[in-house]
């Protein structure tokens, strides 16, 4: 039996149908549209679906959408506003951070919820706040170096 | 934008991926993606047992749930039987043509039995369990070793004693060779399964239109291959199928080089309800769709006391699983590149056997063979340097082969750039190999050690190897805002062809690379390319991109010296635009000759219509499609240092230098990115990956990434160090010859060596895990 309910996503209400055991990462998607929270293993253990709830990084496949319901869920289609990109997505670019790309908007929202928490991480942070998005192309060098190009310009 | 190198417009810097910006945002371009109105989603019934006979099939109780439109069992599907190979012609004599769509004999747990397709995953997943079938369970064998005994259970009757293929290979006088042996070494390396990671699953949507033709969308490393493969086993002529080129696909390293079973079954699905299906693969499906080959190799080798190789001889067992697919090549390359080619030796022998077992199928992956030959071979090396007091970069260099020398594997071509001493001489310094300290000697628990690997042969694609592709195709377009549009069949899998190819576009034409747009193909509408597989696309396709450039090129000038009333002799492009040469004031931009020649003939101007010419008409487009000219090796060393704690086994990596010989480097960020992804993949052979099974009933007990232990990011050395010797390959794109696949064999054996290195304890088993290093320190 489906629920109607409202979650706040990228700082807009969503009414939508849900079935009580989708997760936020399938409502995120086959929902609202969001794919740039991609699906990588379902089962919580790839981080490819990274989002910010209340301001931390979690798994969304690993959330129930109900229990999202009355907080605030960052996707990465909220880090850009009016086209202009954040600081961590200009600074992925930059850094050459970007390879096949199917992990990076999970690592950039898993950046963001550290630098919202610690502007200034000292590598060994950075590396701890990543330790549950898996990358497979870059050896997460270039990644390290992006977040700690942002983390100097904030 | 400042120019570092001011002969070039393009190659030789760091341009940004025009993708990257998508990719941040979102990246919308994936496979997974895509959906199309009226869709079904398509899921696969697997087999529990290892072994067995399916002797009834039931589906009445699965057709009857709501939403189910269409079941597929054994005898719904063509059985013609086929390789999944994308590389090589689909009826090529060295295939092993094996597998069915479905079977009715089950070979490993997990294979397919019947699928179905429904209006929702949740209905489609409902009614997999009311699917009823009959399993006459068989015996099943699990060691390929064992499997090759008499009296194993047998997988085919066609392969008698399970093997698949048995190749053996001699050259010179093996027996000789140990006889003149001051030393003989014998020692036995053994590979692990391990799974390719990439972070999109395998997926695909397969359409139909109304006439009948197939149009697929899949995340997959080949377009035409996947093309030929499903035209074959679905029994179609090729016209009749449409591959899409994936924009993006979130990574393949060789596990998307053949047709999945998703991809007939989704097609089958279409072509019988004429609806789009879509079938996404779970993360569990993905670890038992593809792996690289574990293989057992016995070596024993003959040297002089100076350590000079006097024989080589190897025995390779290779567990192929349930299928040949790809364990029929991998063999074969295995032991060529992981073997028989990289040092120079008369006498030397080598016999591979891929095995049938019941375990999970092969695939390819990253090195093709060769991380599990160069795993056994340099730590040989290593062992043969300790015992003989022989410096290992020295011992490297006597028995390497020298630039200008025939290449080892065709003749036909020659190592025309070989800067394989370089790559030694110049890592060394930078690790501070002279300071190595002797085995075992640091005082502490922690002990830290320096250790060394190469792959000193390597390929740029497959030029001179029997029955793989190996030609490619580009167009290339200029358009009237003075940008070019390039469309290629090669699919970037991350590792930055969208980038690199646009550089090689752009150097040609004198242009910054973005202006230079990949576009978006298929299989109707571009040249054939080989698969990016084999290290080959920057120097295949990369001299394809260039002829096609190049070909535009010409026409830009032709239409260029019409309007400039010269010779196209006469004119020449710099920095974009046409001039008269010896009279620059007389010049046009691309894109103003561009304008004109896409122009109408008659122009209406105040004097009333005047002609242009014909000659100037037409868009100004360049095409190519060509094999490439040779098969330039790459040379690569890589230098390890590792903290090992000697009370509990575990292994840090601290630090890593590479150097490579890749010809000209393209984009440095680029290559750079590449070769630290490749020592993650290295790592996690080395330490910590393993696809482990139920050896009672086959299952696959680590099926996800809490139980599969791929490399993260606290887990990673954070010093990696790149040394590009840049060589000028002559028959390279401005003198790029490749890069993708070396960065991955070498770091396993060099982290064996920095191991051994530190605490003078051996281990000739992958992974090496806390307790292998343990056990090889005598303290379990």
């Amino acid at each position: 039996m489906k629920k109607i309910l409202n979650l706040q996503v990228n700082g807009e209400t969503h009414e939508i149908a849900v079935n009580p055991a989708d997760t936020l990462l399938h409502v995120l998607r086959e929902g609202l549209g969001l794919i740039g929270t991609k699906r990588g293993c379902d089962s919580g253990g790839c981080g490819c679906c990274t989002v910010l709830v209340d301001g931390k990084a979690v798994y969304s496949c690993m959330l129930l959408a109900l229990s999202a319901v009355g907080k605030s869920i960052v996707t990465i289609e909220g880090l850009s506003t009016d086209g202009k990109l954040d600081p961590l997505q200009e600074a992925f670019i930059k850094a050459g951070a970007v390879q096949c790309g199917f992990c990076v908007c999970g690592m950039i929202i898993s950046s963001k919820g550290l630098l919202m928490e610690n502007p200034h991480p000292k590598e060994a942070e950075i590396r701890q706040a990543l330790s549950g998005n898996l990358c497979r192309c870059t050896g997460y060098h270039k990644i390290v170096e992006a977040v700690r190009i942002a983390s100097a310009h904030s | 934008m400042a120019r570092k190198n001011s002969a070039t417009t393009a190659i030789g810097k760091s341009a940004p991926r025009p993708d990257a910006y998508e990719k941040v945002t979102g990246g919308k371009g994936f496979t997974i993606n895509l959906k199309l109105p009226g869709m079904l989603h398509a899921r696969i019934l697997r087999s529990p047992y290892p072994h067995a006979r399916i002797r009834r099939i039931d589906t009445s109780r699965a057709e009857k749930l709501p939403g189910v439109k269409a079941v597929l069992t054994p005898k719904d599907v063509p059985q013609t039987k086929f390789s999944p190979v994308l590389f090589e012609p689909t009826l090529a004599a060295t295939m092993v043509q094996d597998m069915l769509i479905l079977s009715d004999r089950i070979r490993y747990a997990g294979e397919p039995v019947a699928a179905l397709a429904a209006t929702s995953v949740e209905i489609a997943e409902e009614a997999l369990g009311l699917i009823d079938v009959d399993y006459e369970v068989l015996p099943a064998v699990f060691d390929p070793e064992e499997a090759l005994k008499p009296g194993a259970p047998q997988l085919y009757e066609t392969a008698p004693n399970n093997v698949a293929v048995g190749p053996v290979f001699s050259f010179g006088d093996i027996e000789k060779g140990f006889a003149e042996a001051d030393y003989i070494f014998e020692g036995t390396y053994e590979t692990q399964r391990v799974h390719t990671c990439y972070m999109e699953p395998r997926v695909c949507v397969a359409d139909t239109d109304s006439r009948g033709r197939l149009t697929i969308w899949s995340s997959t490393q080949h377009i035409f291959g996947l093309r030929e493969k499903l035209a074959f086993a679905l029994g179609l002529p090729e016209s009749q199928v449409r591959v899409m080129k994936p924009p993006y696909i979130g990574g393949g390293f060789g596990g998307k080089l053949d047709m999945g079973l998703h991809e007939p079954i989704c097609a089958l699905f279409s072509m019988k309800t004429r609806r789009p299906v879509r079938l996404e693969q779970t993360r569990y499906e993905e670890f038992i769709s593809t792996t690289r080959n574990p293989i057992k190799m016995y070596l024993k080798t003959g040297v002089k006391k100076d350590g000079t190789f006097t024989a080589r001889y190897a025995k390779s067992i290779l567990d192929t699983g349930a299928h040949a697919t790809h364990g029929a090549i991998v063999v074969m390359v295995h032991g060529f590149f992981g073997f028989l080619l990289p040092y120079r030796c008369e006498n030397k022998k080598w016999e591979g056997c891929s095995v049938y077992t019941n375990n999970m199928v092969g695939g390819g992956y990253r090195g093709y063979g060769c991380p599990q030959g160069a795993f056994a071979v340099e730590s040989q090396i290593d062992e043969i340097c300790e015992k003989l007091k022989l410096d290992p970069v020295e011992f490297r260099l006597k028995n390497a082969h020298k630039e200008g020398d025939p290449h080892p594997f065709n003749p036909g071509f020659t190592l025309s750039t070989y800067r394989f001493e370089d790559c030694l001489v110049q890592g060394a310094e930078r690790i501070g190999w002279s300071e190595r300290k002797a085995a075992g000697s640091g005082r502490g628990s922690k002990k830290k050690g320096i250790g060394l690997a190469t792959q000193p042969l390597w390929v740029s694609g497959c030029m001179g190897f029997p029955d793989i592709y190996e030609h490619s195709g580009a167009i290339v377009k200029l358009n009237v805002d003075g940008t070019a549009d390039l469309a290629v069949a090669t699919v970037d899998l991350g590792s930055g062809q969208i980038i690199t190819l646009s550089q090689i576009a752009a150097e040609e034409l004198t242009l910054s690379p973005d202006k230079v747009r990949v576009t978006a193909a298929d299989t109707d509408t571009v040249p054939f390319d080989a698969p990016a597989h084999a290290s080959r696309v920057t120097y295949s396709t990369g001299n394809a991109v260039k002829a096609a450039a190049a070909s535009a090129k010409k026409r830009l000038l032709e239409v260029a010296a019409s309007l400039l009333e010269a010779s196209p002799e006469d004119v020449e492009l710099v920095e974009g635009t046409v001039r008269v040469k010896g009279a620059p004031k007389k010049s046009m931009n691309i894109a103003d000759v561009v304008k004109r020649a896409e122009s109408p003939f008659l122009v209406m101007t105040a004097q009333g219509p005047q002609p242009t010419s014909v000659q100037e008409k037409g868009t100004i487009i360049g095409v190519s499609s060509m094999a490439p000219p040779s098969n330039p090796s790459p040379a690569t060393a890589e230098f390890v240092e590792v903290e090992v704690d000697t009370e509990t086994g575990e292994v840090d990596v601290l630090r890593v230098v590479y150097a490579h010989d890749i010809g000209r480097v393209i984009n440095p960020q680029g290559a750079e990115g590449q070769v630290e992804g490749g020592f993650q993949q290295g790592m996690g052979f080395a330490l910590s990956e393993k696809i482990s099974f139920d050896q009672s009933n086959g299952a696959c007990l680590s099926g996800d990434f809490l139980n599969y232990k791929m490399p993260t990011a606290p887990e990673m050395p954070t010093q990696i160090e790149s040394i590009f010797i840049e060589s000028n390959e002559p028959t390279g794109p401005f003198g790029a010859k490749s890069l993708a696949e070396p960065c991955v064999i070498v770091p396993a054996p060099a982290i064996a060596n920095a191991i051994y290195n530190a605490t003078g304890a051996r281990v000739r088993q992958l992974p090496i895990t806390p307790e292998r290093v343990l056990a090889a320190l005598g303290k379990l």
